[in-house]
């Protein structure tokens, strides 16, 4: 159980990301945030897992308040929070390999890592994650080698590899075309289904919004305007969190924004 | 977009009137005041440097830009716009007169100079490599120059066996005189050398050439020579005075097998000082430059103020120390560690890492922060987001600049010994200075070689480790393990070797601290202001012995010595008092005999107190007495002698002369980038593929022009610098002349790429208009080419501005020569004048080209 109370955080610029905001995640939940670029979603995100600090409020998993953590705590509670990215954040020059064993930072040991040393246990592992995202045979080229799809999937083994309990996902399929972000969201879809782990993922699609989430909270200026089930995004509450020119994009009954 | 208000008020004529009197007055007065303030400036400036350089004739063109500001005003005010082609013509014209006549440039002496080179064109076509040990027969015979009578014995003693004999026993410089020798080995040829005073050999040239004898069945042998300037001007004897020099004649006569000169062994050893310099320099300066570079970022030191004032002040060191050629600090740390290969080491490593910082940083600031995050979010720790996320991202850039820097290094540091004692640069300016023209050419020849192998090396380390080997190519890990392990092994061997052959001394630094202390004190004090200091001096009269004469005791405004006894002998105890003399001042106490000769009393003696009282204990110095034989009746003195201020704080002779020479380098310059691109323009297009064509001529003419350039281009210009300077002289004119000689290849290789280039496209569409050639020429090609051979030529300006305040080091005139000299003279605070003004030289026009370059693009 994830619980976010009263998250505001304010840049030293003086710009409002997110402003108030309060909501709670159940264990297994499928969360998608929606809302314009600049909303405060992924903000959102990275205040969970502290790669911002927030300047209010806190953020509660399992009764440890993330926003109180600092040091060897937050890194172990980093750790079982896998997360992804829109531009897939790769070491582009590192092979595929080292980029999935990266993902086991948190747990091997401090100081061996630095040269490299994983344990045995851990490549086959890596490997594990690799097969299951169906690029088991990619693990020596150099990531950027791979596709933006493949990058994606790498990224994905990565998480696993931190064998997280919550995922959050920023933006994972706006630099992909509808077809690999299809396959992207299953993969997700894949581990909130079969392993449990919740996910937050923020999207930009509505009928992406539709096909995976259980429940959808909307941003608009930092601020919550929108929490429910996919079900009741009619396309006025859309409008509202999208503002008025959401309908003029909206494609073949797919709003994009 | 008329400012004017006034137009159609006033005639027209007026405003040209108003220019007239006072240039840009009229464009001013009409409005245009900024255009008014322009012009004005630069008839300022451009007559201010005329009448500067006393270059009266080019003030017709500056008349000529004068009335054209009346022209431009009256048509301004009759509402038309004139072009600026004219006055930037004129300004131009006048510009480069300005530099023709400070450099001295003299195209006449390229040919009238030429004997003068011969001996080092042939000596480059014989490198001395092998040779047989030979039995040497040599002889020698004093003669004394000039003559005067009567002529005194020679100093120094002819040869019995062989012998030699000079037709006259003196000669003056540049009379001809015959040798004859006898005791020689028969019908065989020798050489001649003339030694100097001092014991320097130089070779007897005909011609320009070394002058040779042959010798008859019997041994003898007589030869003709002219009496050579052996002694510089200054050491010349004075009226009534001769010195001795000797003529030698030698055989040598080879025997047994071939065996390596001792030049080339020198060389070899050369080679392997030069590479440890190199090596020894790139390895410390990657050392340092790593760590600074991350002082340098300011992605990482944006942070908050304290980092971002770190930031700032790194960033501004490490500009400042890579405005200074990598020459100049080889001239510093001289000073500070003294002559040898750990001063030219240390000048390479500080550029190096100033130059690695500042590229470091670079790359660090280009790093893309997405892995970070992703690294931070898996819960890792610094160290670990370090290795994992940010090495991996800026460990290829770095290596690939470490080996750019490393090519650098191997450049600098052949030249590096023409300055300071080490590597192959040295043995060629102590060879060309000895007139040892095939050794020299031996050392140049390694220069090269050494360049280009290294270069291929390096070009191929740089494939090895950038490429990377392919996933499927993967060599086994124990095969990774041993090959790595051999890297390590020879890294390490060549680190030792390069530490023991550089003769790296850390405790030297400590040892010469004071010296570099001083050093560093009068450069951060340049010598700007000067006030103008006149000799005083207070006197009073020591007879020895007692009755020997005496003169009045002298005192300047209440200043005045007295001594504890009025008289005495030689060894007699005295105390040399002051009175009111200007507290706290350093001051001079000397003997002054009766001839008017003087010696210091002591040594680094004295300081006055706060009273301005002065005391000093000695005996009487031997050199008081008057001796009445020689005539000597006046007795001698005891004097107190310091320098006082006189008048106002003036601009010092220090900072006059080094802003005349920044006006001569800069003017090296320009002159060197546009003779160089006038040149190379041309040359261009027929090392550009497209031109030349595919038939065999054609790539033959691509083949040889292309070749040329790689060729010229790997001579270092400091070597063109020596070269040019025995081919012209010493001065700016040979600096010139090397530049350019190294701006053709340079600029040539550039041009002709840019030519090959060029888009079809336009090409093809502006002759389907139906244009002819020339047509096409100007309004297909041309605007692809001008741009960027712009940006060239403005670059290589660029790079002519640093090479140029370092030519002068070996005769190529400009700012670096009068460096040099001060640092000699020990006058570091002029010195430290000369190095500020070419750091603010460098920058200005670092800027000023960045900012042109950025308008052309």
């Amino acid at each position: 159980m994830l619980r976010v109370e009263n998250l505001t955080k304010v840049f030293p610029d003086g710009t409002v990301a997110l402003k108030n905001v309060s909501f709670d995640v159940r264990d297994g939940e499928f969360l998608t945030v929606i809302g314009l670029s600049g909303s405060g979603k992924s903000t959102l995100l990275r205040c969970i897992n502290r790669l911002i600090d927030p300047t209010e409020g806190r953020v509660i998993w399992n009764d440890v308040d993330i926003t109180a953590a600092s040091g060897k705590e937050l890194r172990h509670i980093r750790r079982q929070i896998g997360m992804i990215f829109q531009q897939f954040n790769l070491v582009k020059r590192s092979s595929v390999m080292t980029n999935v064993l990266s993902g086991r930072l948190g747990y091997a040991h401090p100081w061996l890592s630095l040269l490299h040393q994983f344990s045995g246990q851990d490549h086959k592992r890596a490997l594990a994650a690799l097969e299951r995202v169906g690029i088991g045979d990619k693990a020596d080229n150099r990531a950027d080698q791979l596709s933006g799809g493949q990058q994606q999937r790498v990224a994905i083994a990565r998480a696993l590899m931190q064998e997280p309990s919550l995922m959050l996902a920023d933006e994972p399929v706006a630099s992909l075309d509808p077809v690999l972000a299809h396959s992207i969201l299953q993969y997700l879809e894949l581990l909130n289904r079969q392993d449990g782990i919740t996910v937050i993922c923020s999207l930009h699609f509505l009928d992406l919004v539709h096909r995976y989430a259980t429940r959808v909270i909307g941003l608009k200026a930092g601020e919550l305007v929108f929490d429910g089930i996919p079900g009741e995004l009619t396309r006025e509450r859309f409008k509202e969190v999208y503002g008025e020119e959401a309908e003029m994009v909206t494609v073949g009954g797919q709003a994009v924004n | 977009m008329r400012a004017s208000n006034r137009q159609g008020q006033s005639p027209a004529w007026l405003y040209a009137l108003f220019s007239l009197v006072i240039p840009g007055s009229g464009q001013a007065v009409w409005g245009k005041r900024s255009r008014g303030a322009g012009l004005l400036l630069v008839v300022a400036a451009l007559g201010g440097l005329i009448l500067w350089k006393n270059t009266v004739a080019l003030l017709a063109p500056l008349a000529g830009i004068w009335l054209w500001t009346a022209w431009d005003a009256f048509q301004l005010a009759r509402g038309r716009q004139t072009g600026l082609g004219v006055p930037f013509l004129l300004g131009a014209l006048i510009v480069y007169g300005l530099g023709v006549s400070v450099t001295e440039v003299r195209p006449a002496r390229l040919v009238s100079s030429w004997p003068s080179m011969l001996p080092y064109v042939r000596a480059l076509t014989r490198p001395e490599l092998m040779t047989y040990p030979t039995n040497d027969v040599t002889g020698q015979t004093p003669i004394q120059v000039p003559c005067i009578d009567p002529l005194p014995p020679p100093t120094r003693e002819a040869t019995v066996s062989p012998r030699l004999i000079t037709s006259v026993p003196c000669a003056a410089v540049g009379d001809f005189i015959e040798v004859s020798g006898s005791g020689y080995l028969p019908n065989f040829e020798g050489e001649l050398w003339w030694i100097n005073p001092i014991g320097d050999p130089q070779r007897v040239l005909e011609n320009g050439v070394q002058a040779l004898f042959m010798t008859d069945d019997a041994g003898n042998f007589t030869a003709r020579l002219r009496v050579p300037l052996a002694v510089p001007v200054t050491s010349q004897p004075g009226p009534g005075e001769t010195q001795t020099h000797v003529v030698r004649a030698e055989q040598h006569q080879p025997y047994g097998s071939l065996q390596p000169t001792q030049t080339l062994g020198l060389v070899i050893d050369k080679i392997g000082e030069t590479i440890a310099l190199a090596f020894m320099a790139t390895v410390l300066g990657v050392i340092f430059a790593v760590p600074v570079s991350f002082l340098a970022a300011r992605n990482l030191m944006a942070g908050n103020r304290v980092t971002l004032a770190v930031y700032y002040v790194v960033r501004t060191i490490l500009n400042v120390v890579r405005s200074i050629e990598t020459l100049m600090w080889a001239i510093i740390f001289a000073v500070w560690v003294g002559l040898g290969p750990f001063g030219g080491t240390l000048a390479l490593w500080l550029h190096t890492v100033a130059a690695l910082g500042k590229l470091y940083s670079e790359a660090i600031e280009s790093i893309d922060p997405g892995p970070i995050e992703a690294m931070r979010a898996t819960g890792a720790t610094m160290p670990q987001v370090v290795v994992y996320a940010v090495l991996p991202q800026i460990l290829p850039t770095f290596t690939s600049f470490t080996l750019y820097r490393w090519d650098i290094n191997v450049r600098m540091s052949t030249v590096i010994g023409l300055v300071s004692d080490a590597g192959l640069g040295f043995l060629v300016i102590q060879w060309i200075r000895l007139n040892r023209f095939s050794s020299m050419a031996t050392a140049i020849i390694a220069i090269v070689l050494v360049v280009a192998l290294l270069d291929a090396v390096s070009g191929w380390l740089r494939q090895r480790i950038l490429a990377g080997a392919p996933a499927t190519q993967r060599p086994s890990p124990m095969r990774r393990l041993l090959t790595r392990g051999a890297a390590v092994v020879v890294f390490v061997l060549l680190f030792v070797w390069s530490w023991q052959v550089a003769q790296i001394k850390p405790v030297e630094l400590i040892r010469g601290a004071p010296d570099g202390l001083r050093l560093a004190r009068a450069f951060a004090i340049p010598d700007i202001i000067s006030r103008p200091t006149q000799e005083q001096k207070v006197t009073v009269p020591l007879p020895v012995p007692c009755g020997s004469g005496a003169t009045e005791p002298s005192a300047f405004s209440g200043a005045r010595v007295s001594l504890s006894r009025s008289c005495g002998n030689v060894g007699d105890p005295l105390v040399i008092s002051g009175h009111e003399l200007p507290p706290n001042t350093d001051v001079s106490v000397r003997w002054v005999f009766s001839d008017g000769a003087f010696l210091r009393v002591r040594a680094n003696c004295c300081t006055t107190d706060a009273a301005g009282t002065l005391r000093l204990e000695t005996t009487i110095s031997p050199l008081m007495a008057v001796n009445a034989d020689e005539g000597r009746l006046e007795a001698g003195q005891v004097e107190v002698i310091w320098r006082e201020v006189v008048g106002g704080p003036q601009i010092s002779d220090a900072f006059k002369t080094v802003l005349d020479l920044s006006l001569v380098t800069l003017l090296m310059a320009l002159l060197a980038t546009t003779l160089g691109s006038f040149f190379a323009i041309p040359l261009s297009f027929f090392a550009a593929r497209n031109i030349t064509g595919r038939s065999a001529a054609g790539r033959a003419v691509y083949n040889l022009f292309r070749t040329a350039f790689n060729l010229f281009r790997s001579i270092e210009p400091m070597i063109l610098v020596l070269i040019c300077a025995a081919w012209v002289g010493a001065g700016p004119f040979a600096g010139v002349l090397a530049l350019m000689l190294n701006n053709i290849p340079n600029l040539g290789k550039l041009f002709s790429e840019t030519i090959e280039e060029i888009d079809a496209g336009p090409v093809e569409a502006v002759m389907a208009t139906g244009a002819n050639r020339l047509q096409t020429l100007i309004f297909a090609i041309a605007p692809q080419l001008v741009p960027k051979f712009l940006a060239f030529i403005l670059y290589q300006w660029d790079i002519n501005i640093r090479m140029s305040t370092v030519i002068g080091f070996v005769g190529g005139g400009g700012i670096g020569q009068q460096f040099r000299l001060w640092v000699g003279l020990n006058q570091y605070d002029a010195a430290g004048t000369a190095t500020w003004a070419i750091v603010i030289m460098v920058w200005s026009m670092d800027y000023l080209s960045a900012r042109a370059r950025e308008r052309l693009t």
